[in-house]
């Protein structure tokens, strides 16, 4: 079957100070300090009124669709949601993101940019793996080494590009450093995805035994199916988790996991379908969650084939848009207006570059200048995520105004071979900082590239040789000047019609208390931060 | 009556059978390949990166030309064995397995309920012909036979599990390892939806079958003969009236095997439709090649007895073999 709407195996990254100063959790602004030793509370910084106090036991049960056959259970790597709830269940990342995409330290104590390429990890004591094992940095090497390992064909491989094995060095049983090919401040980020999980020296994916950090062992796992966690007596975080298990079941289609949701026979579910929202309101037992993530659908246009090579026909379609009508439309009013630019939370992110509105008169305009009037042009989706073809639809609608004729095409086979060949097309990614996001996709060399961002001359050819030196900054502050010249490098020629910012809406029983909004990719409150932060009332 | 006629008739149709069965296994083969993409591509969806297409398809050995795979997949077969899934690489008989049995237990319930009760609608109405019974069963199965599957079944939902009463499980949860009939009360409403799908049609059909049956000079002569009633429809009529019965039966039970897909994505029951859809999404050949021959062959099986268990009481039949 079809990937199911909103699939967004993403990562989702945030910095919002000093990177130093975040990372080392001592004497930093507001959340290092306390998160640094591993407390009672939740690790999000804005642990808002969790009713009562948490109680334990009970048998957690999640439905989520967009499995099958091909779910895999790996700590390191994900394909659809089904995979990214089972991967929380068992495996930790060194540094964790919290609900308001802030970095926070999880398995190290410290993780360090002492020189531009160079970074420096240090791990809590006394961790152990579900079998016993202490964790050491013998397993962050071998964990690193897992990602890079270009053979493995895992998730998080391009986030550590300026990693190679030579590079990585243990210092002593708790401290690994990273010595990089080139300057990387992002590397702090990488270690906060998801889905670079921390394993066990030797460790291999299902159906290999799974011991991680997590809250969860794994008992049993049918692909396809379900899959049986019990609860992990060895966590290191006392007191914690508090389920005696967590129960994931797989679902074909959402209108089952309602009804599942309103039976009593799930606890909780993913993607709640926009129509259903109501319905679930007007349950007494259950809650709606709403996240506003900086998920994002963007229609991209290849800058380097016709008819998107003249900048004014990109601007064209920029103008033609009606983004107020596209969240109204594509997402039942669950998103935000976007302007054209990814990363919203980005501490660096430009909110001063003006909101693009629609403009048809200056769109025709444009397109006259540049040859183009009444041009006809093939725009290729698939249902690949929620909203990616009402996306081309509804722009299709809104370019009859300009003159412009859109054919729709909604190929099957979309990411196959033809996917980043494109002229146009749609996409879609989940939340990211901002130079995460440009490695993975706004460089020649990042691996989705979709619109062949930068240009090899005239303006935005500089784009690269900023991004190296945006690298090379220990300073967020230093970054920001960098970063606003690339937005606005981005803003002004690049290839990206971003309308919005698409929500997260999942929806649970009442019993479960600890859901909170998230800005980050992962669905309810991620996942409850690994079936940790969330309870039977 | 010549026993080497019956068994003889047997021994050809299965052998047509084995042929049919044969030349859907080279149409489903043909139909996958054409499908746009490779498995390895199918599988990986967007995370797909040159390296992880490049890791995957030489573990599934897609290198190989079509020809050397399907031969290899018939000799295999021949072998017993299935080959593996692409999607997970476990042996397809075992990933299939207890997917099989879910199914056919949902079918085999579904069936022994819903041809009785036709059958026993369809004679009622028959007898008792335009009068309360046949009038109101007659409107209650054209009715049903009008609603999609899929209808019948949320609408039993919400009247049974979520809205109206919650007496019953909106889903039909089997841990893996466990068999279906562990909670009956699972089985309930996946059974009922495919009850009301296939029971209006044999009954109409039974119905008009035993109508000209109980109009026929036989079973006058029966009355006649001053035979109790009963002993006249069912020792007289009945039988001749189930022989074109059924070949309807048969084909409602193989729409049964399909049907269940249907109730499947409705009650999320882990069965053989999901399996089916999936394979060919991942374009998982093995997979999707087992069920179609699984299919075909029950179809095929079905055929059969329908066609023994007409001649059977029809005695005339048995004399042309």
């Amino acid at each position: 079957m079809v990937d199911t709407p909103r699939e967004l195996p993403e990562n989702l990254d945030s910095f919002s100070l000093s990177r130093r100063e975040l990372l080392m959790g001592a004497g930093a602004v507001v959340l290092g300090g306390s998160l640094a030793a591993c407390g009672s509370s939740s690790s999000s910084s804005s642990s808002t009124g969790a009713s009562g106090t948490p109680k334990k036991g009970g048998n957690f049960r999640l439905a989520v669709t967009g499995g099958g056959a091909k779910d895999i259970m790996d700590g390191q790597t994900i394909i659809t949601k089904p995979d990214q709830a089972r991967l929380m269940t068992a495996f930790e990342t060194l540094v964790v993101y919290d609900t308001n995409y802030v970095l926070h330290p999880h398995l190290a104590e410290e993780v360090t940019q002492n020189k531009p390429d160079q970074w420096t990890i240090v791990l809590k004591n006394g961790i152990e793996f579900s079998n016993g094992k202490t964790l050491t940095a013998d397993d962050v090497v071998y964990s690193l080494n897992r990602i890079i390992n270009s053979k493995n064909g895992l998730f998080g491989a391009a986030g550590f590009a300026s990693l190679k094995p030579s590079g990585i060095k243990k210092l002593n049983a708790t401290t690994v450093q990273l010595n990089l090919t080139y300057a990387d401040a992002g590397i702090g980020q990488q270690l906060g995805q998801y889905y670079n999980g921390i394993v066990p020296e030797g460790y291999e994916a299902f159906p290999k035994p799974q011991h991680g950090t997590g809250g969860y062992i794994l008992k049993s796992f049918t692909p396809g199916q379900q899959s049986v966690h019990t609860r992990n007596p060895n966590y290191w975080q006392s007191g914690k988790p508090y389920f005696d298990q967590v129960t994931i079941t797989d679902f074909a289609d959402a209108t089952a996991q309602v009804n599942a949701l309103q039976a009593g026979q799930a606890d909780a579910m993913t993607d709640l379908p926009f129509g259903e929202v109501n319905v679930i309101k007007g349950h007494p037992g259950l809650a709606v969650l709403v996240s506003k993530t900086g998920g994002w659908l963007p229609l991209c246009m290849a800058i380097d084939m016709p008819p998107f090579t003249d900048n004014r026909v990109r601007e064209a379609f920029r103008l033609m848009v009606d983004r107020q009508q596209m969240v109204e439309q594509v997402l039942s009013g669950y998103g935000t207006v976007a302007n054209d630019l990814y990363s919203p939370f980005d501490p660096s992110y430009d909110h001063s570059l003006p909101q693009r509105q629609q403009d048809i008169e200056k769109a025709k305009s444009l397109l006259k200048q540049a040859g183009q009037e009444g041009m006809t042009v093939d725009l290729h989706t698939t249902n690949g995520a929620a909203g990616m073809v009402d996306s081309a639809n509804v722009f299709a609608t809104q370019a009859k105004a300009a003159g412009v004729t859109v054919n729709v095409h909604n190929d099957p086979n979309y990411y196959g071979d033809q996917y980043l060949k494109l002229a146009f097309s749609v996409d879609f990614w989940g939340t990211r900082n901002y130079l995460p996001q440009v490695a993975n996709g706004s460089i020649p060399t990042a691996p989705y590239n979709e619109t062949h961002w930068p240009p090899k001359s005239g303006p935005g050819s500089n784009f690269l040789s900023l991004y190296s030196q945006a690298l090379q900054q220990l300073e967020v502050s230093k970054q920001t000047p960098i970063i606003h010249e690339m937005q606005s490098l981005e803003y002004n020629y690049g290839g990206y019609i971003i309308p919005f910012f698409n929500d997260l809406v999942d929806a649970y029983s009442t019993k479960v208390q600890g859901f909170e909004p998230s800005k980050g990719t992962l669905n309810l409150t991620y996942f409850g931060n690994g079936y940790t932060t969330i309870w039977f009332a | 009556m010549h026993s080497g006629g019956i068994w003889g008739f047997i021994l050809r149709r299965t052998l047509l059978g084995l042929l049919v069965l044969a030349i859907v296994s080279i149409l489903v083969f043909a139909a996958t390949q054409a499908l746009p993409g490779d498995p390895a591509r199918a599988i990986l969806g967007r995370s797909a990166t040159p390296q992880s297409l490049a890791a995957l398809r030489a573990k599934l050995n897609l290198g190989q030309p079509v020809l050397q795979q399907y031969w290899n997949w018939v000799t295999g077969l021949l072998h017993g064995d299935l080959g593996n899934s692409l999607a997970n690489q476990e042996p397809v008989s075992t990933y299939l397995r207890p997917l099989l049995i879910n199914s056919a237990f949902l079918v085999f319930l579904s069936g022994i309920i819903s041809i009785p009760l036709a059958i026993a609608i369809g004679v009622w109405g028959a007898v008792r012909r335009d009068k309360a019974f046949d009038v109101g069963s007659s409107l209650i199965t054209m009715l049903l036979a009008a609603v999609p599957e899929f209808v019948v079944g949320i609408i039993l939902v919400v009247l049974f599990a979520t809205v109206v009463v919650q007496w019953l499980p909106a889903v039909t949860q089997v841990p893996p390892g466990g068999r279906p009939w562990d909670d009956m009360t699972g089985m309930v409403l996946p059974t009922a939806t495919l009850v009301i799908a296939v029971t209006p049609y044999v009954a109409r059909i039974m119905r008009a079958s035993m109508i000209e049956v109980l109009e026929s000079d036989y079973v006058e002569m029966a009355r006649l003969k001053g035979l109790q009633e009963n002993t006249v429809i069912l020792r007289h009529a009945l039988p001749n009236a189930l022989g074109p019965t059924f070949q309807v039966i048969a084909l409602n039970l193989a729409y049964l095997a399909g049907g269940v897909i249907i109730v499947e994505y409705v009650f999320n029951y882990p069965g053989i439709g999901g399996a089916l859809v999936g394979g060919v999404t991942n374009r998982d050949l093995p997979v999707v090649q087992a069920l179609a021959m699984l299919v075909a062959a029950f179809y095929v099986a079905l055929n059969l007895m329908a066609d023994i268990a007409t001649i059977l009481v029809t005695p005339r039949m048995r004399t042309t073999l």
